[in-house]
């Protein structure tokens, strides 16, 4: 409760000194945002004149492919951002999802390895997966736990059972669905850049197309609002952790595809999946995260690494890179945040 | 009549379980683990946990204590740790003196918590976003300074003298990582519940806007708690170098996820929610000794994993559930 009074005065407050000079500001806003958006255009352009073969399809289609396991798991961080609210502390995260991922890529990659076909080991991973969100789900909105909390909890359960599933070891897999995903092509185009392409495809017009999705940012924007307006704003948070774990599965399953095995580490994907979630909200006019925002950071944070690649730059520069960007951009969207009046 | 006192019965029990059941918990956690394994009350398993899981963590976790108090997060905590532990240990290697080992080693903390402070209070930053960017930072800097994660290890044969002073020595008995658990408890509970600075520190967390307006240095104060708690992290980069007498790149970030942990564990002991000293340790106890008690029980290293989400999950859904029902 005292969060929303809060949020509420800090708004109005926000909206009497921004009311003063709204035009200047405004205008200062479009500059700021044409800046950062500038700025990630000079990055391209400078990749795309020093680093050798930068913009051939080859190249670009490789790109693509690197950030389908990022891109889908970043689809899910998302979806719980915008319904649990951008709060911090209080407000939506899912933790637990690169762990998430890890176990089902676990289960997925065992139970091929013990003979069960593709179609009952895909639906195994989809399972774990969505019985992990479901936990989520649960701790968040039957329970009322913190999210970061919640799923801060979850995240250790499911790290620990992917290691006592595989016994921290590498697990080799290899199906025809997985054959498929690595080598199979339409129109010149490879299976797992298309798996993005459509994945992204399916999830864009369901959180920006349909009255779902705009109740879903009703939900996230103001809960009391939401409620007052018949929404169930249970189900719709609930929702999200669980669509969040059947991201994580179908993100499982590209990465066994990719590696041909499941391996442990994938835990350290958070901090990706967060930084492109959040760095995502920069590309939208009102600074909110939406899906078209994280498709466009996850691709720019895959352009990044691999022009670094080809530029012989150290890959241990990209982390780095990466999180000055994330605080440069962030820096200028609250900037430019001053000038929007409320949130 | 008599459903009502009935009830008004129940809703106290709940209200007592519901504050309580942290401490509920550990109560039986520790009987658990006292019946289940005979090594486990013994003085010697007692103070290796404390030496060897505790003091650690508990002086990154109060840390963070002071940043949730104020309503931020560091993310960054890991890498004060690494920074820390980072430069005192190429410091040593270099020859220099154990003073100028910590001197360095804290510089180093402090560098990045004055980072953390410029972004959240100079460019309003989110501390979230902002100790994020510092921490991808942070770990870019350890993977170029040591040419992609190459542990630095000290052999016995120079400054194990230093190292011993810090990690190795007892004053009364009492080890000296002990008596610096208890100086910074002590010093953080002071700070945070005895002091104005804690006031200003709880009113920014409570209402940030009413803190503005009533006249608190709002980005003063908190430049102030960004500083304190890499300063602390840093405390435990050291003790974590002493300990192993090494440096292992990217080693720092173990500690966030439990930190975070425990200092959250221990807001359920106050009815706001609040963050507290009293409630922080007793986080990281909790922690320390469910990991301990696994061990001994003989879970190996993966199911213990497990066994603390679980914990850490049920502590929880207890006390936010109880909570939510007798409201």
């Amino acid at each position: 409760m005292s969060a929303t009074t809060l949020h509420t005065e800090a708004g109005a407050s926000d909206e009497t000194r921004a009311t003063g000079k709204s035009a200047g500001r405004r205008f200062a806003t479009l500059v700021v945002r044409l800046g950062a958006i500038a700025a990630f255009a000079a990055i391209m352009a400078y990749f795309v004149v020093f680093a050798p073969g930068f913009t051939s399809s080859f190249n670009l289609i490789n790109v693509v492919e690197q950030s389908a396991i990022l891109g889908v798991l970043a689809y899910g961080m998302t979806s719980v951002i915008i319904g649990g609210g951008s709060d911090v502390t209080e407000g939506g995260i899912d933790l637990s999802i690169a762990a998430n991922m890890g176990l089902c890529a676990a289960v997925y990659a065992t139970l091929l390895s013990m003979g069960y076909g593709d179609f009952l080991s895909v639906l195994a991973a989809i399972g774990v997966g969505m019985a992990v969100g479901a936990l989520n789900a649960l701790a968040v909105v039957g329970l009322g736990i913190l999210p970061l909390l919640a799923t801060l909890a979850v995240l250790n359960v499911a790290a620990g059972m992917e290691l006592t599933l595989t016994q921290n070891t590498v697990v080799g897999a290899s199906s025809p669905l997985l054959g498929f995903l690595v080598s199979g092509s339409f129109l010149g185009i490879s299976a797992l850049a298309w798996a993005l392409i459509v994945f992204s495809a399916i999830i864009i017009t369901i959180i920006h197309g349909t009255a779902f999705g705009l109740r879903l940012y009703a939900v996230g924007g103001h809960p009391e609002a939401a409620r007052a307006a018949g929404l169930s704003v249970p189900f719709y948070v609930s929702f999200t952790y669980v669509q969040s774990g059947f991201c994580a599965a179908v993100a499982s399953v590209l990465t066994v595809s990719r590696l041909s095995a499941s391996t442990p580490g994938s835990g350290e994907l958070l901090l990706s999946v967060l930084a492109a979630a959040l760095l995502g909200t920069v590309f939208s006019r009102r600074f909110v995260p939406t899906m078209g925002g994280t498709l466009l950071s996850v691709l720019f944070i895959g352009l990044l690494a691999n022009g670094f690649q080809l530029l012989n730059v150290s890959s241990y520069w990209v982390n780095g890179v990466q999180g000055a960007l994330i605080l440069l951009v962030v820096a200028i969207t609250s900037f430019a945040r001053g000038s929007e009046g409320s949130q | 009549m008599s459903v009502s006192a009935n009830d008004s019965r129940k809703v106290s029990l709940r209200a007592f379980l519901a504050k309580y059941s942290v401490l509920i918990a550990f109560a039986a956690i520790v009987i658990f683990f006292a019946v289940a394994s005979p090594t486990f009350l013994t003085p010697a398993n007692l103070f290796n946990v404390l030496v060897n899981n505790v003091v650690m963590l508990a002086i990154v976790a109060l840390g963070l204590t002071i940043v949730i108090s104020s309503g931020g997060i560091d993310l960054s905590v890991g890498v004060s740790v690494d920074m820390a532990s980072m430069v005192f240990v190429m410091l040593l290697a270099a020859g220099y003196s154990g003073v100028v080992g910590v001197g360095g080693g804290l510089g180093a903390a402090l560098i990045v918590g004055i980072l953390n402070a410029i972004l959240i209070t100079r460019l309003n930053i989110s501390p979230f976003l902002a100790t994020l960017g510092v921490l991808f930072i942070g770990q870019s800097t350890q993977q170029l300074a040591t040419s992609g994660g190459q542990p630095i290890y000290l052999t016995s044969g120079y400054a194990s003298d230093q190292f011993n002073a810090i990690a190795r020595t007892a004053l009364f008995g009492v080890p000296t990582p002990v008596i610096l658990l208890i100086v910074v408890t002590v010093a953080v509970h002071i700070l945070l519940h005895r002091s104005v600075f804690g006031r200003y520190v709880q009113a920014m967390g409570a209402q940030p806007g009413v803190a503005w307006y009533s006249g608190i240095r709002v980005p003063r104060e908190l430049s102030m708690v960004h500083v304190l708690c890499a300063l602390l992290a840093g405390v435990t980069g050291i003790l974590l170098s002493a300990t192993v007498k090494s440096y292992v790149p990217l080693s720092g970030n173990a500690f966030l996820l439990d930190a975070i942990g425990a200092t959250f564990i221990g807001t359920t002991l106050s009815r706001e929610r609040k963050p507290s000293v009293i409630g922080t340790l007793l986080g990281v106890l909790l922690l320390a000794i469910v990991k301990n008690g696994l061990l001994l029980v003989g879970w190996n290293f993966y199911w213990q994993q497990v066994g603390i989400g679980v914990l850490v999950f049920l502590v929880l859904a207890v006390s936010f559930g109880l909570r939510r029902a007798t409201h």
